[in-house]
């Protein structure tokens, strides 16, 4: 399903089961979490398990499934099960069943219904038109912050372009706990996450950094499940309206004026009585379709405005891979500088080459082929995508075309696998398997929720990426 | 490692799921919901039913960021729109200014809101404006309105709903430069133009490929209580309905709280929805959240209730009875119970020649088509003339 979450995703599945308890008690995180991270197959599920009474047999659950789609069905339920949102009961005739776990359950249905008098979806406070603050002003700032954020990271700030965005210590103390950027000698040093990291689209950008923040926020002295279900209210807040800081507790107001610093929060000072959310925070469980377009747009794109309405991308690239980027930023042009070669640069273009030479040394930096392909697909420019557009009429096989030139995009990929030649995978080995029959099964079963990374009939032994399930699975066999 | 070919690349661009617009069309006809509600065995309230429905609503929200909701009220004299407001920002075309936030367009009464039940806004907007709205629908209805007719304006919340879709797949494909635009609009000009009887024999050259991972996902959902013959008046416009969805590749599902109805059996039919008829209706929420709340992406990987027996019956264009056997004018194929008067047809002014009908051994009706459409031999009538789909 949806790639891009996965990190906030990875970092969610790796807490205590009793973290998700205490998580699940505010109606936005289940909200969120479950908007966020669950694929289609799985929100089925669980809306359908959301209001039974009682737990819905295992054998029901798998009939309404089609048999071609096994594999999603699986990986859906494994999803569920490692987010603690669904659990194997059984019903009174000792059934297997499935049901939706409790505390989950009861926040979602508070959501959808808003039966209950908390402040999980924050508190409207109320402000007279002239005071409040308009959305393109919050844009703007979140943007300068943002971009003060990666231009720090880079280097640009000592071009002397973002300088209004004021960094505050905590924001460098957290890029630097975060390894990726280090110092040496005062200068500031990206490092290989670093680049990374800059290369993301914008929404994975905020989580890597929330995400950070959460996992410091222990450090400081603040409960980092507290600091979670925080950012998930923020992200169910709404743009342009203005949010009470009476409720929230000490811990949930030093959280916002840390955000306030990159930007995804905006208040007028640290002692005001509201704040604002902006369009980082917002779109926070939105997919990176609904965000690219209103932000990365103008986070991006030339900020002197009169080049290109925001929300449009500003790079072109051609079958030959010369490359066309219609902007002015230095953030933007250090970024591409990283794996192309830059030929000329004009007030509003540069151009340049991708070349074996330059994608090289980008992925000796640490940036992948991956990172550079979707880096350019965010930022192509609208002309790219019309071409696009006349192009899929064309093309009835049902393949979703690509934005970017094929060649361009599988020649990005052969010139780092020139040099990826070996790939290590950490996992689990099962093997000493007495009999085929019983070493076919669990196999099977890997491959179905997608952990099989290999197998060898001849040997009877597979690798999978993450044993819980199949253990479980070996045991119901027994 | 080695999955550098055609295919792998294509995913990392398209891998964000299309968001969906799912269009409610509410039978709200007073008459058939105070049937409902006074059946001994599953009584069913309206405002039990209406709060149902909104959690459905918000549930569908839930699923995506930038899902969509539009409600039609289909009234007993009119059909209505109760979210999103149509009297908000320009009633007539609110097509170039609405924000394109989803769940932003035209937020209205947000002045009065600080003290209420804490609520996931997009939530409480949908809310708030379908029970205004659907107050002032009711306080709007007179005495003289229930009274005149008993049936509902399905036909047209289906256009209003088609075209609501129409606008918003458009605007969407424009906002994201996704879809290919010129064919949307392209194939969504016959449905402007419903009372064309033309429009249905028009359709098989379309081969809009949306449906695929880009594009505006959109079904529309009718919960309907009325019974069958009341929509028989109606039969010609809630047909071409049904083909402009079928063009548009729109699912129609149908919720039947009580009774059955023909046309919307052929419209879930026609469309590829799914069609349930509840036996409990209490169950509402259940039944929608089970069967109805799957969009057409998790469609394809799960079971669908579907319903075998369709009922193909038509209606006459005489007195709009419905028939099982009747006669079909051979120039423009309308439906009539009887011979119409003078031979002439009463769609295109034929003169048709009725031979013989009507002599007691009447052996074979020459130059004039006797038909018989029955439950199962279904697809070969021409009466419906299910266009040959797309």
């Amino acid at each position: 399903m949806a790639a891009a979450p996965s990190r906030p995703f990875d970092y969610l599945e790796s807490l205590p089961g009793t973290v998700f308890f205490k998580l699940y008690q505010q109606p936005s995180t289940a909200l969120a979490i479950f908007r966020r991270m669950l694929p289609d197959l799985a929100k089925c599920f669980v809306m359908a398990l959301l209001y039974l009474k009682d737990p819905l047999p295992a054998a029901d659950l798998e009939i309404w499934v089609r048999s071609e789609s096994l594999k999603e069905r699986d990986s859906a339920l494994s999803i569920l099960g490692r987010l603690h949102i669904l659990s194997n009961t059984t019903t009174a005739d000792n059934v297997r069943a499935y049901m939706v776990t409790n505390p989950f359950a009861a926040s979602l249905r508070q959501a959808l219904t808003g039966a209950e008098q908390t402040q999980s979806f924050g508190v409207l406070s109320r402000v007279s038109d002239e005071e409040r603050v308009p959305i393109p002003d919050l844009d703007e700032y979140a943007r300068r912050q943002w971009e003060g954020v990666l231009g720090y990271m880079v280097g640009t700030s000592g071009l002397g372009i973002q300088r209004d965005a004021n960094l505050s210590k905590g924001v460098k103390q957290l890029l630097q706990a975060g390894h990726l950027v280090e110092v040496r000698d005062r200068r500031v040093e990206i490092t290989q996450d670093g680049f990374a990291f800059v290369l993301q689209d914008v929404g994975t950008q905020v989580w890597h950094i929330l995400i950070l923040y959460v996992e410091s926020a222990e450090a400081i002295g603040m409960d980092s499940v507290e600091v979670l279900s925080f950012i998930f209210l923020l992200s169910s807040l709404e743009l342009g309206r203005t949010y009470e800081k009476k409720h929230l507790t000490s811990n949930q107001l030093r959280t916002l004026t840390d955000l306030a610093d990159f930007g995804i929060v905006y208040q007028d000072s640290p002692e005001a009585s509201h704040f604002y959310p902006t369009r980082l925070a917002t779109t926070l469980t939105s997919d990176s379709s609904a965000l690219s377009n209103p932000i990365s747009g103008t986070l991006s794109g030339p900020s002197n405005g009169d080049t290109g309405q925001p929300g449009s991308g500003f790079i072109i690239i051609e079958t030959n891979y010369r490359l066309y980027a219609y902007t002015s930023s230095p953030l933007q042009i250090s970024l591409i500088a990283l794996f192309t070669t830059l030929k000329y640069r004009f007030p509003n273009l540069i151009t340049g080459k991708i070349t074996r030479q330059s994608i090289r040394r980008a992925i000796e930096m640490g940036i992948t082929a991956d990172q550079i392909i979707s880096y350019l697909a965010t930022h192509a420019h609208p002309q790219m995508r019309k071409h696009n557009v006349s192009r899929s009429t064309s093309n009835q096989a049902g393949i979703p075309p690509s934005v970017l030139p094929p060649t361009v995009v599988d020649q990005i990929r052969l010139w780092q696998l020139e040099r990826d030649r070996v790939k290590a995978t950490a996992g689990f080995l099962f093997k000493d398997f007495v009999s085929l029959a019983e070493y076919e099964a669990p196999c099977r079963y890997a491959d179905e929720i997608g952990v099989l990374i290999w197998k060898s009939d001849r040997k009877r032994m597979f690798f999978v990426t993450r044993h819980e399930q199949v253990a479980a699975f070996l045991r119901s066999r027994k | 490692m080695n999955a550098v070919d055609a295919t792998e690349h294509y995913e990392t661009s398209a891998h964000d799921p299309a968001p969906s617009l799912l269009t409610v069309i509410i039978d709200t006809n007073p008459h058939a919901w105070a049937l409902l509600e006074q059946s001994d065995k599953n009584p069913l309230t309206f405002s039990t039913a209406l709060a149902n429905i909104l959690v459905f609503l918000n549930a569908h929200l839930a699923f995506n960021y930038a899902n969509e909701v539009a409600v039609v009220a289909s009234h007993s004299h009119k059909a209505a729109w109760l979210y999103p407001s149509a009297s908000q920002p320009t009633p007539t075309d609110p097509d170039g200014d609405v924000s394109m936030t989803a769940d932003g367009s035209g937020n209205t009464n947000d002045g009065d809101s600080g003290s209420q039940v804490n609520k996931y806004r997009p939530f409480r907007i949908v809310e708030e404006q379908v029970t205004a709205n659907l107050r002032q629908l009711m306080d709007s209805t007179g005495r003289d309105d229930v009274n005149n007719t008993s049936s509902t304006m399905m036909a047209g919340a289906l256009t209003l709903a088609l075209s609501h879709i129409n606008r918003r797949t458009i605007a969407w494909a424009e906002a994201h430069g996704g879809g290919d635009t010129s064919s949307l609009t392209r194939s969504g000009d016959p449905d402007t133009s419903t009372t064309s009887m033309l429009a249905r024999r028009s359709t098989t050259t379309t081969a809009t490929n949306e449906g695929g991972a880009e594009g505006l996902q959109s079904r529309i959902l009718i919960i309907s209580v009325s019974s069958a013959t009341g929509s028989a008046h109606q039969y010609i416009p809630l047909m071409n309905g049904i083909f402009a969805c079928q063009r548009l590749r729109v699912p129609i599902d149908v919720c039947k709280l009580s009774g059955d109805a023909v046309f919307l059996q052929q419209a879930s039919d026609a469309t590829k929805g799914i069609y349930m008829s509840l036996s409990e209706p209490r169950g509402l929420l259940q039944y929608l959240m089970m069967a109805f709340l799957p969009d057409q992406r998790s469609r394809k990987h799960l079971v669908l209730p579907t319903r075998v027996d369709v009922d193909f019956r038509a209606a006459c264009f005489c007195h709009r009875r419905v028939v099982d056997v009747g006669f079909v004018c051979s120039i423009c194929l309308s439906i009539f119970c009887e011979p119409p008067e003078n031979g002439d047809c009463l769609t295109c002014g034929t003169h048709l020649d009725l031979g013989a009908y009507g002599a007691k051994p009447a052996l074979i009706a020459r130059k004039k088509k006797k038909k018989k459409v029955r439950a199962n031999g279904v697809s070969a009538t021409p009466t419906p003339t299910p266009t040959p789909g797309p």
